[in-house]
């Protein structure tokens, strides 16, 4: 019987939004973000052990896994930056209309994906 | 002024430096992520790069743990839980920063 109870709906009942899909994602990305940054302290404490070693970490970036890793982290930062423009609008009292509202969370996806290619480009010298 | 109001001017504070410091950090993260061990060491053990990615660190983690608090804020119920959640955050945003930017000053030598 205990097991049978009915679970609260929560958010499952309700339809999606862009607000909700970006404030949830900028929640998920924020707690990415803190891995990410302790991942690169990680990193930074492996110097510490000379370059003989190192080839492994080379190694692993060359990887897709390792690829993904990186592309990820640059659109996990992106994401965030941009969200957190968009709430320091808001904070100044910007951008509430709900037709401006869903514009800058559309925003803030495609610009998330759209910031990753520029911050590559810029950073590989690709052009 | 209570804690909450001072709260949220540190975040958005915190988050106003972040933003170029991230931009700043992800052009440089894909330009040596790949790179061999010297030139990663250079990064980051050569000025101005040190002192910006210790900028980025250091307010890096105090903006996640400012956010990471509101979540638990919102999620967690049970005061004491929540309190021992916070305090494990603070102590980890504190501990973790400090001995990366102890690392790069051993490293710099």
């Amino acid at each position: 019987m205990k097991d049978k109870n009915p679970l609260s709906p929560h958010i499952q009942i309700y339809s999606w939004h862009i607000s909700s899909l970006v404030s949830i994602s900028h929640r998920i990305t924020g707690v990415i973000n803190t891995v990410i940054l302790t991942l690169v302290c990680f990193w930074i404490s492996l110097l510490l052990f000379g370059n003989t070693n190192y080839d492994l970490i080379q190694k692993f970036f060359e990887t897709f896994f390792g690829k993904f890793l990186i592309v990820g982290t640059v659109w996990s930062f992106s994401f965030q930056a941009l969200s957190e423009i968009r709430h320091l609008f808001w904070d100044i009292g910007l951008g509430f209309e709900l037709k401006i509202s869903n514009m800058t969370g559309l925003l803030v996806i495609f610009g998330s994906f759209v910031l990753t290619i520029i911050i590559f480009i810029l950073g590989r010298n690709l052009f | 002024m209570i804690n909450a109001t001072k709260k949220w001017i540190f975040l958005k504070i915190s988050s106003v430096i972040l933003v170029p410091l991230m931009i700043w950090f992800l052009l440089n993260l894909v330009s040596f992520y790949d790179k061999s061990y010297d030139e990663v060491f250079l990064f980051f053990t050569t000025q101005p790069s040190k002192f910006l990615f210790s900028l980025f660190i250091i307010f890096g983690y105090f903006y996640s743990a400012l956010s990471i608090s509101e979540v638990f804020e919102d999620y967690i119920s049970n005061q004491k839980l929540k309190n021992v959640a916070n305090k494990s955050l603070y102590l980890f945003a504190i501990i973790i920063p400090i001995s990366t930017l102890l690392l790069l000053f051993k490293l710099s030598l």
